[in-house]
């Protein structure tokens, strides 16, 4: 691999194809994951991998037919053509066989996927002793093949990707709602199996577009990974869409940079390996919800509770046997290394039995309260109380130590 | 009576199957009418990705013969051969170039480069081999085997000087070939052009970006006016070839359609070998601007080679 | 026993008897049959919900109580019947209806905060293309405070208890800003003061003259919270204010036989 090829493939510099294909895969990475995140959240993701196996059929059907009418059996947009209608013609099985008869989903989705894949199969190798028309091309649909993208093509999935980020747009809301909440939804007027359909419409149309650039048998993948590792960056789902989008363009950028500059690196299963070195990333890196963030956000809330237990156990005079806490107070200079607590430890042993106290009284003196909820055993109740409440607790304090 | 004759003539004619056209046409100049060939692979099939189906399967075990190219040509279908062949005749013709003729394979340590059909002077090997395949098959037609290669070998011989001359016209500086697989690779030895394919040696390989960014520069540095596309091979590829040069203000057009691993249409003269070798010839002279007649070797050719 | 109301019949707040269907009722459910399959879970159903009327929805499991709500709000499809909102076909009425399901039917995991959640309540009125402004931030805020929720905008709901989870349907359902209110077992599986404070904000709902319609799984606190019943069982049992219609003989015919008389409310706090 060209260190110098990359960088310059990552400019835009290392030549016209380069940048073609490396625009196209970035709109279609972005377009694709923008309508896989609602597919993700609707839990549909298998049924847009069965439509997209049940493109291969119809782009064998869009040669035969248009080969025998003596066209050029490979007009890409004949072929996308027939591509989009047995597409939708496994979508709209999917549907019935799941409504109509007693198999659930995934049965039907495993159902329509291996035979309308199986039956494009039969259709290629059919195809492949015709000797009219040349058929050599149409197996570049099954992983894609980028090197040859032309502008045209570029051309096309701009503008599909265009026009699906404004379907998407539109139909967000939607999305959203049935995604969260169908029965919410039905009840609000929405028209739910509408909403489904097109929404997988959308993916449909986003498949066929990538067929050319990473194939059918991986657009699955640019459609559910970027969303996936987005789930890590963020709790909302507007923002997953958009974050999905941007780590959908990146892997498309990116990945079409590493293949252009190293030999025998297709292009699409490359794009796809990007996404899933994207994914890795945010399952360890992300701040919050990330492996790296939640074991050390673990940790340190380990680390509280064992100080917080430990300075109760000073405080009430209790010996601390266990091993961490006391490396924790040793840690935080609460107690010597010999076990005994210092001042600052002494204070803070105090502080904590004091806190203890108030959000005892304050359970007692109102015990319905909502803010009760935020007691964790850590919270200090100074953050969630004002001054003069927690005088008033003080006060009860005092006086029922008062008495007798 | 005459008709169980003929019926009896008939029967007589040994079935023979080939895999490519090229195979087939050899087998049919060689064995005339004693034999009766079918091919497997239509005009414009790819044999790097051919499949059998099981009509093939079942031709193939009712014939007498089978003949294929060999050399890994037929690369999907090479276990299948081999195990057909311990139970009857399958011959490889291609092998019989000899090794110190082939090119090696430039991935691969012991592979050769299959495409010898591209050198005529290297089928005639296979002419060769034919006639002795069909003479061990038929003892008693051995004659006539003998008289037909001595005959068709002429014609390779004719069509190798009509090559040389009309390649040779071209001006040295153009004779580069830009084609979508490395297919002519023996071309470029007979005929002293230098050959690039944007396709590795099977059209199985993918073409890289890389690959292609670099013919992009070949094509702009060497200052190449034309490039070729192959009957089964997607032109795909080539395009895009032409569109980066274009952005780098080379322009560069569609020198011509080339039979790469497939004949033109069963019936017609490119359907044969000599036919198909002779418009490869004819155009290519013709678009790097040397000369060649417009129909080409004995003005043959179904349309006439016009310079775009 | 009364098995299925004459029509047309209806018990309007004030006893008085009116004809045909009642234009004031924000409910007004006529036959309406709902089944799974080939097996009848709502038959024949008659109801019409009064006007301010705080309406619990009792029967024993498996008795068509979600399917009623489901089906009359279009949910689920239903096998006959005619549904009026206010006087009008429900299609035309949504907007004035809002919905709080089971908790259970929705993956909590969705990427959605509280805030996301109660303002999923307005998506209707802000259609496809315009943007939310202040103002609904406004009311989606406003609506959180008000089922004591305030401070928990920010709160991913899948960090959310039981109870707090079902305060955030209601916050939506309270956003929509709708006539009726029709809840699916609010209070199944919440904590004592999640309970308190959701009965506190339907009766200020009632207070306010809109309705509220509810399945109830607890029949010890059915008179305690609520002003009319409709008793179902498949069947309509029975249908009306609870001092006249909530008593051992109707109960006795709702439950089947299942029920011991120390289960009535009046006598235990147990639960059925």
């Amino acid at each position: 691999m060209s260190w110098d090829v990359l960088f310059a493939a990552l400019t835009l510099t290392a030549g016209y194809n380069a940048a073609v294909v490396a625009v196209g895969a970035a709109l279609l990475g972005a377009s694709a994951a923008g309508i896989g995140t609602f597919v993700l959240l609707r839990k549909r993701a298998l049924v847009s991998d069965a439509v997209s196996h049940a493109t291969l059929p119809g782009i064998g059907l869009a040669f035969i037919v248009m080969t025998a009418f003596g066209g050029d059996g490979r007009s890409l947009a004949g072929l996308m053509a027939g591509a989009a209608v047995t597409a939708a013609l496994g979508l709209l099985a999917v549907d019935a066989i799941t409504r109509r008869s007693r198999l659930s989903e995934d049965a039907a989705i495993g159902a329509v996927l291996s035979v309308f894949f199986g039956a494009g199969i039969v259709l290629l190798t059919i195809i492949q002793t015709m000797s009219a028309g040349r058929q050599a091309g149409l197996s570049s649909f099954l992983l894609g093949s980028t090197a040859g993208m032309l502008f045209s093509e570029a051309v096309l999935i701009t503008v599909a990707s265009a026009a699906g980020v404004v379907a998407l747009y539109a139909l967000r809301r939607p999305m959203i709602l049935v995604g969260f909440d169908p029965s919410y939804a039905a009840a609000a007027g929405y028209n739910v199996r509408r909403i489904d359909l097109a929404m997988l419409l959308l993916a449909l149309v986003i498949t066929v577009i990538g067929l050319k650039v990473v194939g059918l048998v991986l657009i699955v993948a640019l459609m559910i990974i970027p969303p996936v590792a987005a789930r890590f960056w963020t709790d909302r789902a507007d923002r997953m869409v958009l974050i999905a989008a941007g780590l959908g363009a990146l892997a498309g950028f990116v990945g079409t940079a590493v293949s252009a500059s190293a030999h025998q690196l297709p292009t699409g299963p490359v794009v796809v390996v990007t996404a899933f070195v994207l994914f890795c990333l945010s399952l360890l890196a992300a701040p919050q919800r990330g492996l790296l963030a939640s074991t050390l956000r673990f940790r340190a809330f380990e680390a509280r509770v064992h100080e917080r237990q430990g300075l109760l156990a000073i405080a009430r005079g209790e010996a601390v046997y266990d091993r961490f806490t006391l490396a924790v107070l040793r840690r935080r200079g609460l107690v010597r290394p010999d076990g005994v607590p210092t001042l600052i430890g002494r204070g803070a042993a105090a502080a904590a039995l004091r806190d203890e106290a108030r959000w005892e009284a304050y359970r007692r003196l109102e015990p319905g309260s909502p803010l009760l909820g935020r007691y964790d055993g850590l919270t200090p109740i100074e953050t969630i109380l004002a001054a003069d409440q927690i005088a008033e607790l003080d006060r009860r304090l005092a006086l029922r130590v008062a008495a007798p | 009576m005459a008709a169980g004759w003929r019926a009896e003539a008939q029967a007589a004619r040994r079935q023979v199957v080939a895999t490519t056209g090229m195979i087939a046409d050899v087998l049919r100049q060689v064995g005339g009418n004693r034999i009766e060939v079918r091919g497997l692979m239509a005009a414009g099939v790819d044999p790097h990705s051919y499949r059998q189906t099981r009509s093939d399967i079942a031709l193939m075990t009712r014939a007498d013969l089978v003949a294929w190219h060999g050399l890994y040509l037929e690369a999907q279908m090479e276990s299948f051969l081999e195990t057909l062949g311990k139970r009857k005749p399958v011959v490889a013709l291609g092998e019989a170039v000899p090794k110190a003729d082939r090119l090696a394979h430039d991935e691969y340590a012991d592979r050769f480069d299959p495409h010898v059909w591209m050198d005529p002077r290297l089928w005639r090997h296979v002419a060769l081999a034919a006639r002795d395949a069909l003479a061990r098959l038929d003892p008693a037609g051995a004659e006539t085997y003998a008289a037909n290669a001595t005959r068709h070998i002429g014609e390779l011989d004719a069509l190798a000087t009509y090559a040389d001359r009309v390649l040779a016209s071209v001006p040295a500086t153009r004779r580069i070939l830009v084609t979508a697989h490395d297919a002519f690779n023996y071309f470029g030895r007979a005929h002293g052009y230098a050959v690039q394919g944007i396709q590795g040696i099977s059209t199985e390989s993918e073409a890289g970006l890389r690959r292609v960014q670099e013919l992009v520069d070949l094509l702009v540095q060497k200052q190449i006016t034309a490039v070729f596309i192959e009957t089964s091979v997607a032109d795909r590829n080539v395009r895009a070839l032409i569109e980066g040069a274009a952005a780098r203000g080379q322009n560069v057009v569609i020198g011509g359609e080339l039979f790469s691993d497939a004949m033109g249409a069963d019936g017609t003269y490119e359907g044969t070998y000599i036919g198909m070798i002779d418009h490869n010839a004819t155009v290519v002279a013709r678009a790097l601007g040397g000369e060649a007649p417009e129909r080409g070797m004995s003005g043959r050719l179904s349309t006439p080679v016009v310079i775009r | 026993m009364r098995l299925s109301a004459p029509r047309p019949q209806v018990i309007a707040r004030e006893g008085q008897v009116v004809e045909a269907i009642d234009t004031q009722s924000p409910l007004d459910i006529r036959g309406l049959s709902v089944t799974y399959g080939e097996k009848p879970v709502v038959f024949s159903v008659d109801f019409t919900v009064p006007a301010g009327g705080m309406v619990a929805i009792v029967g024993p499991n498996g008795a068509g109580k979600s399917s009623l709500l489901k089906a009359a709000l279009g949910i689920v499809p239903r096998l006959s019947g005619e549904i009026t909102v206010f006087g009008r076909p429900i299609e035309t009425a949504r907007g004035r209806i809002a919905y709080v399901p089971q908790r259970s039917s929705v993956d909590w995991d969705f990427p959605a905060r509280v805030l996301d959640v109660v303002m999923m309540g307005l998506y209707r009125q802000l259609g496809l293309w315009s943007l939310a402004k202040g103002e609904h931030r406004s009311r989606a805020l406003a609506a959180i405070e008000r089922v004591g929720l305030a401070g928990f905008e920010e709160r991913q709901i899948g960090q959310l208890s039981g109870g707090q989870q079902q305060r955030v349907f209601l916050a939506r359902a309270l956003a929509q800003g709708a006539d009726l209110y029709v809840l699916d077992e609010p209070f199944a599986g919440v904590d004592a003061a999640t309970e308190r404070a959701i009965v506190s904000v339907l009766q200020s709902l009632v207070a306010e003259g809109r309705t509220v319609l509810a399945v109830h799984h607890d029949l010890a606190t059915v008179p305690a919270y609520f002003d009319h019943v409709l008793l179902i069982n498949v069947r309509r049992i029975a249908a009306g204010r609870i001092a006249e219609v909530f008593n051992a003989e109707n109960l006795q015919a709702t439950y089947g036989g299942r029920l011991s008389l120390q289960q009535l409310p009046e006598l235990d706090r147990n639960r059925s």
